[in-house]
Parts: structure tokens; C-alpha cells; sequence
């Protein structure tokens, strides 16, 4: 790979990169006490970038890599370039961008690939089996995913590096039914993490959660509808900052004007309440990345700061086009996909009130609780976070058990009526799509955070 | 690479080294595509990716491996599911691999050589044809990706499945910006179809623009408007009916007990003017092939005939189960991202789903309506299938007053519960449109709320 980026001599391509990717894993589901999937995957990829004026072409394969192979690939990459090219408007200089060398293994307690599979079998089992608690659920399912994605990246600037990052998930899934009216509950941890994070899970406590949440949701009420005080929880807020204030800040959106965020540098959009971070170096989060897909090492973004927005989430391009440093928020789905801004580890940050008294200071609203899908609307600021349940609230206190309800309403109104931030936060792992694909691994979080906002489910 | 012989050479290995049953499934996709930004082709992209999965069974233990082959031998590969069908723990509800039936047609009749060929120079230039199309002083195409994809597979077994198929998918997802006098809006299309040369990307760049500029025009909707029908676009109201049909329809499903139609054959679980099918062979259909991922012959299934549930779809697992023949319904592959599926197992999934068109235009039915909505793009269409219940945030829509569309409106919710809705008296229009696996015209939905500031 070396070789042939340092043999490239076109004068028209002010950028190349080459990038490999193997991914390796297991995979196992449980359904109704029987084992139903198992598989263990190896695939591996290459990909070759390079720029032309503003635009890149992109060639990638699964045949065996070699040099004739590579130099074919970065061909056919600057061939597709060049005819993007003609539509292009400026030139973009990556010449001076940092550079770096470095091989990062991750270290991990205990590496997933040499746990055997007999045994992540047996947890498996032994977590869809504590699902079982009432003959009312009808469908009880678990999961486990370990994952080692391992890269090595040249660039034109000198850029030399190898890392890894290993992923470990456990995922519950229960279903119940009482007459023709059926609920569920899922729980899921991942992290950036070995086997020694599966084993940190009380399986038992961690599956009968999620099993008597299905069983109440039986029995839950149709949620309020109209605008109220809502609080959502660690989860939900988490799914509110990826979604709105996260996607909108990715640069690739600013650098061209979509973002409702893009003037917004410096101007108090939320309340002092509200403080937003973006953080790729976190230890141990789903989201954490030593290096992001063009090799620049994961670090921390402050988005907003005391309801202050500060900063966006770079590329090389998009940094170099506003003149700051990359982030390291440059991140592909896999060696077939395309390199655009995106998110790491992204939450709102923890305030100074109790849980209990965020609650207890509620006279009229609704507790919304753990998300089940969110979809961002860069332009229009606006948001939709569905949750998979929630409290009414009365005086001060958690009434009755709401079914799903989506929670929804222009961003910039809703941050500026945040008069409550709790102290304690919650993350989330799991996969972030933009627009409507190319899927990477995040997490997402917050504290408790009360506001006013707009609410509906069915 | 000839995936025939690879995937003889995955089986022929796998009864040598002691599997009772092996399947092999290789494909080869190749994919061009351009990803527009800011009105210019700033990505163009080739992708080639050979992969192949392999089940390995031993008794009722089943283990599943997946590789790209480039990295490693058959032989590992081989090695690598022996190993894990071994520890694996017995599915008792396995019966067998499918056994090799006769499919009818030419394995290619589903591909179109023009799509499968086009050269990414051709592709920018069909994606800027769309944002010619768009642009204008108040609008511009901000993102865009079109990307047309060839798909061949083979899948072999120790029974005798050693059958083949290949075909073609375009997709395109395009957003358009409007910008006037401080207000900004935004329009969404997507186009799907196997054969390129049948998208009028004009027409779409057309419609894009239009979306964007009358978004413009919207106002908060305040209150809350209790029983209203709502006349869903095509592409929003097949991803809800879609997803709620094709997961209650799903045996997988409906043998585990999660489906709400569970012993529900014969029943009435819609309004009598909706008829649905699931259909394997699909002229139009992106998943269309003679053989499901499994081997098994693709055919034509109604699922619902005049609102009564007919039948359900099977793979091969759930088809045994049930004591029926499968319907071709074991699917690895995917009707928009075609990389990667050798890594999956096949599953019961809908092929695609085809409701039956109506006699009615958009106007008739709008027509038909003394108070609803007319909602043509939501942020993402959602409904949980067990339970019936949505609410979706609704990003382009106009109300509709006494026969006629009036105000164009923003901010709301619309709520309701979609199992009790298709009960009551739907409208189904004649403009059948392709959204990923459904082909849906225009539908009405009664009985829905629509909840503002």
C-alpha cells in the first residue's frame, strides 16, 4: 500500500488514500429457548481514495490485495475523479494537513476471539432463558456480537497506520401478549470493549428488566397528546443530541449551508442548562475510535457550552474548508462506503439536580423512557425521538405506565425551555445511519432533562 | 471467479469432513454510484465484492460462516463452520435444507445489461440530469446518491439445489433545499427501479423542486383534529402498510407468536377494497429472481384477498414447521444495499409486496374527504406491527377541507393505531408506484388523529 501511494505522480490528484479493512466475529441469536443462529465471519477489503479539485473518486474490492491490484484499484479511483472533476468549482488543498504514524492495538482483558464459542453459547442461553418469567411472553430472544475490525491506512501526506477496534454486544428482546394486545421491551449493552464487558453484565437482572417491562406495557395507557413539560431520560435526551443538535453539526452539512446550525457559531441557541459534547476518545464507549476513517486520531468536540454552540465535527476536507483543525469525526460503514462527517460518542453533559427531584418538582408532564428510533431534519432544526414507554406525572410523581409516544418540535424552541439538567448519565450504544444508510457504530447520551415540548403516540 | 464452482467445492468439502447437510451461497456484486453534494457529483464510486456464505449441519446443529475468500482458502472456510457447528447446541425445530424443485424462466430474466454496465460517466450524468431539473434561484440539491448495483448469486446444497440467478437494482435518494425571505424547506425523492433507462429523472428533479419550494408555505398546525383520514403519498404509506403487512404476514413471525395475525387465516384484517400479494416474480420488484436465497422457487402469493388474510409467507424453516410448502420467501439479499449479504442467513422475508391498485386518481380521493390530510413525506415512517400503534412527525403535508387541499402545514404528529385504521373504509388509488419491497399507489387511512402545538 506504501508503494503505491508513494509511486502516485499525477498532478491533477492533490489527495489519495488507501485503506483495508478486515472484519472478523461472532455472531449468535437465541429464539424461544433454541439456538437459531450462529456464525463466525471473515471478510476483508480495500479502498482507494483520491481527490481532484473538489471532487473524489473512490474504487474498492474484495480480490486479493497485491501491488498490481492496489496500483488498478488507485487507477480507477483517479480515473472516477477526474470525471466528477469537470463539474468542479475550487480546488481543495490537503497538502498540509497533520500527519500521523502509529499502530494501535487495543487492549482488552479478554480478547472475544479466544473465548469459546461454546461459552458465549451458554450465555446466550442463559439470557433469553431469564426472560422467561410469565406464560404471557410469547417470543423471548437474545443476542450476542463480538466484532474485531482491523485497518491499515497510507495517505499522500505521510500518513502510516495500523489499529483495531473490538466490540462487544449482549441484546434482549422480550414479547408478550394478553388477548390481541402485544408489547416489548429490549435491553442492550455494547462498548468498545473485550469479553470482560459481557461478563461485567448480571445476565439474570439484566433480562428479568426487560422481561416485567413487557409484561406491564400490557397494561399501559394510550400517552397524552399536545404540547407539555416532558422529561426525557438519559436515553432520550441522548437520541435528542445525536439526532438534532449531532447531525446538524457535522460539517459536510455547515460547509454547504444545509445545517439550520451553520450561522450559529457563538449564538446562545439553548438555555445555560445546556451543554453538548462529541467525544470519539472516550474510554470504552460503542462510539470510540482511536483513528477515524482518514487517520485522524477520535477527540472531543464541545458543540454547546452553557447554551452557547461552539463547534462542529470535521473531515480533512471540511476543516481545511473552514480553516480549523480535523476533529476526527471523518467515518465510512465499511471499505465499500463513502468517508462523511459523523459522530462519535455525542451527549448532552450532566447538571447539578437529583433525578428525584427533576420528578418530584413536576407538577403536569410526562416521563419518556428509552428510545426506539430517531430521524434527524438538518434543515428545519426539527426532530422526531420515538421512546418505548413513559410515566404521566402528577404533583410530583410517576402515575401511570404510557405506551410508546414519539416526542417532536423544533430544537432551538425546546433547548431554550431545558430548566432542568440531572447529574447522572446514561449511554447508549448502538448504529447511526445518515440520512438513510451507511451505518457506524455510536453511542449516544445524557443526563434527565426537563423541557417543554410537543407529544403523541398511538 | 466462478461462483458455481465455489460454491460446489463449499458443499463437496463440507460432507467430506462430516456435515449431514451443507448449503453454500455465493454472490458477486458489483456497484457504481455517485453521491451528489451541493449540487455537483462530488463522489463518483466503483465497488466489486465477492462473498460467500456457508451452513454446516451436523444433525440439528447448525453452524454459519461467511468470507470474502480473498484472505483465505475454501478449505478455511470450510474448517471454520465444522468447527462451530460442532459446539453448537441442537435447534430442534430443524428439519432439512430445502430440497431441489423446478424453477421456471432464464436465470438472467430479471437483469438488464444496460444497468448492470453503466459506466459511472453515464450515472453522473443521469443524477445531474435530476439536479438540472431542481435547481433554481430558491432551490438547490444540497445531497443526492444514485448507485446501480448488478447482483448474481448461486446456491447449492447437499440435497441438490444447485441454481442460480441475477439482476439489478438502481436506487436514488435526493434532498432538495429551498430557501426565500428567511424561511427554508426541504423536499425528498427516492427512486427505485432494475432498470435505469425506465427513471425520468426530469420528471423527478420536477417534483423535487416542487416539494422543497411549497414547504415553504407551511405553517404550524394548532390542536388537534380527532378522526381524520389521512391520504398517505406512495412512498409513505407503503413503508407503513409495508411494514405492517409484511411483519404480520411473516410465519416466522406468526409461528413464534409475535405476529398480531397469529390464527387469523380466513379472517377479516382489512377493509374489503385492499388486496395484497407478496410476489417473488414481480415484474417491477428489486428482490425479483426465479429462486429465493435458498434455492426454492420464487411464485406469487396473496396474502390478503378483499381484506380477508389468505396466506402467509414461508421460508424453507417456517415452512417446515408448519407442514406447507415454502412460498420463496428465504432471503439474505436486499432490495437497496446489495453488498454484504453473503454474511447474513437467510430469513423469511417478503419478496415484494403488491396491493392491488384501485380505480380512484389522488384528486378523486381527496375529493371523497370533508376533513383529512394530505401527507407526502414524514421524517421517517414508523409503526410498531404488534401492536398496531404510530406516531410519526409529518414534514410536508396540506390539510384537506371540503373536498380540497388548503392549508400547508408543519409541527404535528399524526397518531392512530394502523390495525384498527385498514379495518376501516380505506381508499386505494391507481397510481402504483416501487418504494423498496412495495409496490403501493395512494392510500387513504381513516380513523387517525393529527396532533399540533
Amino acid at each position: 500500500m506504501t508503494n503505491v501511494i508513494e509511486d502516485l505522480s499525477d498532478k491533477d490528484v492533490t489527495f489519495a488514500d488507501i485503506r483495508h479493512e478486515t472484519v472478523t466475529g461472532t455472531t449468535l441469536g437465541v429464539i424461544n429457548g433454541a439456538l437459531r443462529s450462529l456464525s463466525q465471519s471473515g471478510k476483508a477489503g480495500v479502498i482507494a481514495r483520491a481527490l481532484v479539485g473538489e471532487c473524489w473518486g473512490q474504487a474498492s474490492t474484495t480480490e486479493a490485495v497485491s501491488r498490481e491490484k492496489l496500483n488498478e484499484l488507485l487507477k480507477e479511483a483517479i480515473k472516477i475523479a477526474k470525471i466528477s472533476a469537470k463539474h468542479s468549482r475550487k480546488a481543495i488543498d490537503l497538502s498540509n494537513i497533520p500527519s500521523h504514524e502509529a499502530t494501535v492495538w487495543q487492549s482488552v482483558k479478554e480478547n472475544p476471539a479466544e473465548v469459546a464459542v461454546e461459552e458465549k453459547i451458554k450465555l446466550a442461553l442463559e439470557m433469553e432463558n431469564s426472560l422467561k418469567i410469565d406464560d404471557r411472553l410469547v417470543k423471548t430472544q437474545s443476542r450476542y456480537i463480538d466484532s474485531r475490525n482491523a485497518f491499515k491506512l497510507v495517505n499522500t501526506v505521510g500518513s502510516r497506520l495500523e489499529w483495531d477496534e473490538i466490540r462487544s454486544l449482549a441484546m434482549v428482546i422480550a414479547i408478550a401478549r394478553e388477548g390481541s394486545t402485544m408489547q416489548y421491551d429490549y435491553g442492550a449493552r455494547s462498548s468498545l470493549a473485550g469479553f470482560e464487558f459481557i461478563r461485567g453484565i448480571d445476565s439474570v437482572s439484566f433480562a428479568e428488566e426487560v422481561a416485567n417491562g413487557a409484561i406491564a406495557l400490557l397494561s399501559s395507557e394510550k400517552p397524552p397528546s399536545g404540547q407539555m413539560t416532558v422529561i426525557m431520560d438519559g436515553d432520550i435526551s441522548g437520541l435528542v443530541a445525536h439526532e438534532v443538535c449531532g447531525h446538524a453539526s457535522e460539517a459536510d452539512e455547515v460547509v454547504k449551508g444545509r445545517s439550520f446550525l451553520t450561522k450559529m457559531s457563538g449564538v446562545q441557541i439553548g438555555s445555560e442548562a445546556v451543554t453538548m459534547i462529541d467525544d470519539g476518545s472516550m474510554v470504552g464507549r460503542q462510539g470510540t475510535i482511536p483513528f477515524d476513517s482518514e487517520g485522524t486520531p477520535g477527540s472531543k468536540t464541545v458543540i454547546i457550552e452553557n447554551g452557547v454552540f461552539k463547534g462542529f465535527l470535521h473531515t480533512l476536507e471540511t476543516a481545511v474548508v473552514m480553516g480549523v483543525k480535523p476533529t476526527g469525526n471523518a467515518r465510512a460503514q465499511d471499505y465499500n462506503s463513502r468517508i462523511f462527517a459523523r459522530m462519535t460518542n455525542t451527549f448532552f453533559d450532566k447538571g447539578d439536580w437529583s433525578n428525584d427531584e427533576i420528578i418530584e418538582d413536576t407538577k403536569d408532564g410526562v416521563y419518556v423512557i428509552k428510545s426506539l428510533s430517531g430521524m434527524e431534519d438538518v434543515v428545519g432544526g426539527g426532530v422526531q425521538a420515538t421512546a418505548l414507554k413513559g410515566y404521566l406525572i402528577k404533583n410530583g410523581e410517576k402515575t401511570s405506565l404510557l405506551r410508546s409516544m414519539t416526542i417532536t418540535g423544533k430544537v432551538l424552541d425546546i433547548l431554550k425551555t431545558v430548566d432542568a439538567v440531572g447529574n447522572t448519565l446514561e449511554f447508549s450504544g448502538g448504529t447511526c445511519g445518515k440520512g438513510e444508510e451507511d451505518y457506524i457504530p455510536v453511542s449516544s447520551g445524557g443526563p434527565l432533562m426537563r423541557g417543554t415540548m410537543m407529544i403523541g403516540g398511538g | 471467479m466462478n461462483l458455481t464452482d465455489v460454491a460446489n467445492k463449499l458443499v463437496t468439502l463440507s460432507e467430506k469432513t462430516g456435515a449431514s447437510q451443507a448449503e453454500a451461497f455465493v454472490t458477486i456484486v458489483k456497484t457504481a454510484s455517485v453521491y451528489i453534494d451541493n449540487d455537483i457529483p462530488k463522489i463518483g464510486s466503483l465497488q466489486s465484492e465477492i462473498g460467500a456464505g456457508l451452513k454446516y449441519i451436523m444433525g440439528k446443529k447448525i453452524g454459519f460462516t461467511s468470507s470474502t475468500l480473498a484472505t483465505e482458502s475454501v478449505q478455511d472456510v470450510v474448517d471454520r463452520a465444522m468447527s462451530i457447528a460442532k459446539v453448537s447446541s441442537v435447534d430442534p425445530k430443524f428439519v432439512s435444507l430445502p430440497d431441489p424443485k423446478k424453477a421456471s424462466g432464464s436465470p438472467d430474466m430479471f437483469f438488464d445489461k444496460r444497468t448492470a454496465n453503466i459506466a459511472n460517466e453515464d450515472l453522473i450524468g443521469k443524477a445531474m440530469e435530476l439536479v438540472d431539473a431542481t435547481k433554481s434561484k430558491i432551490v438547490t440539491v444540497p445531497n443526492g446518491s444514485l448507485r446501480a448495483s448488478s447482483v448474481e448469486f448461486h446456491v447449492e446444497n447437499s440435497l441438490g439445489v444447485d441454481v442460480g440467478s441475477k439482476s439489478t437494482i438502481v436506487f436514488g435518494f435526493f434532498t432538495a433545499k429551498s430557501e426565500d425571505s428567511g424561511k427554508v424547506g426541504e423536499g425528498v425523492q427516492r427512486c427505485w427501479s432494475r432498470e435505469i433507462d425506465t427513471i425520468d429523472f426530469t420528471k423527478i428533479g420536477e417534483k423535487l423542486q416542487s416539494k422543497a419550494v411549497q414547504v415553504l408555505e407551511a405553517e404550524a398546525f394548532k390542536g388537534k383534529w380527532e378522526d381524520t383520514i389521512a391520504v398517505l403519498a406512495p412512498s409513505e404509506g407503503s413503508e407503513i402498510l409495508g411494514t405492517l403487512i409484511g411483519s404480520n404476514s411473516n410465519a416466522e413471525n406468526v409461528n413464534t407468536g409475535s405476529s398480531a395475525w397469529t390464527d387469523t387465516l380466513g379472517g377479516s384484517v382489512a377493509s374489503d377494497t385492499l388486496t395484497v400479494t407478496d410476489n417473488g416474480r414481480s415484474e417491477r420488484g428489486l428482490m425479483s429472481a426465479i429462486v429465493d436465497d435458498e434455492g426454492n422457487p420464487t411464485q406469487s402469493t396473496t396474502l390478503i384477498k378483499d381484506g380477508i388474510l389468505k396466506s402467509y409467507y414461508f421460508d424453507n424453516y417456517t415452512a417446515l414447521q408448519s407442514d406447507v410448502s415454502s412460498t420463496g420467501n428465504g432471503f439474505r439479499r436486499n432490495d437497496r444495499e446489495a453488498n454484504g449479504r453473503f454474511a447474513v442467513q437467510a430469513g423469511c422475508r417478503s419478496s415484494s409486496l403488491e396491493v392491488a391498485p384501485g380505480t380512484k386518481s389522488l384528486d378523486d380521493i381527496i375529493g371523497e374527504i370533508d376533513r383529512g390530510i394530505y401527507i407526502e413525506h414524514f421524517a421517517w415512517p414508523i409503526v410498531d406491527a404488534m401492536s398496531g400503534a404510530f406516531s410519526n412527525e409529518v414534514r410536508n403535508a396540506r390539510l384537506i377541507e371540503k373536498g380540497e387541499l388548503t392549508k400547508q402545514v408543519k409541527y404535528l404528529l399524526w397518531v392512530g393505531n394502523l390495525l384498527e385504521s385498514v379495518k376501516g373504509e380505506m381508499m386505494i388509488g391507481s397510481d402504483l408506484e416501487i418504494h423498496s419491497r412495495r409496490i403501493m399507489p395512494t392510500i387513504a387511512f381513516p380513523g387517525t388523529e393529527i396532533v399540533g402545538q
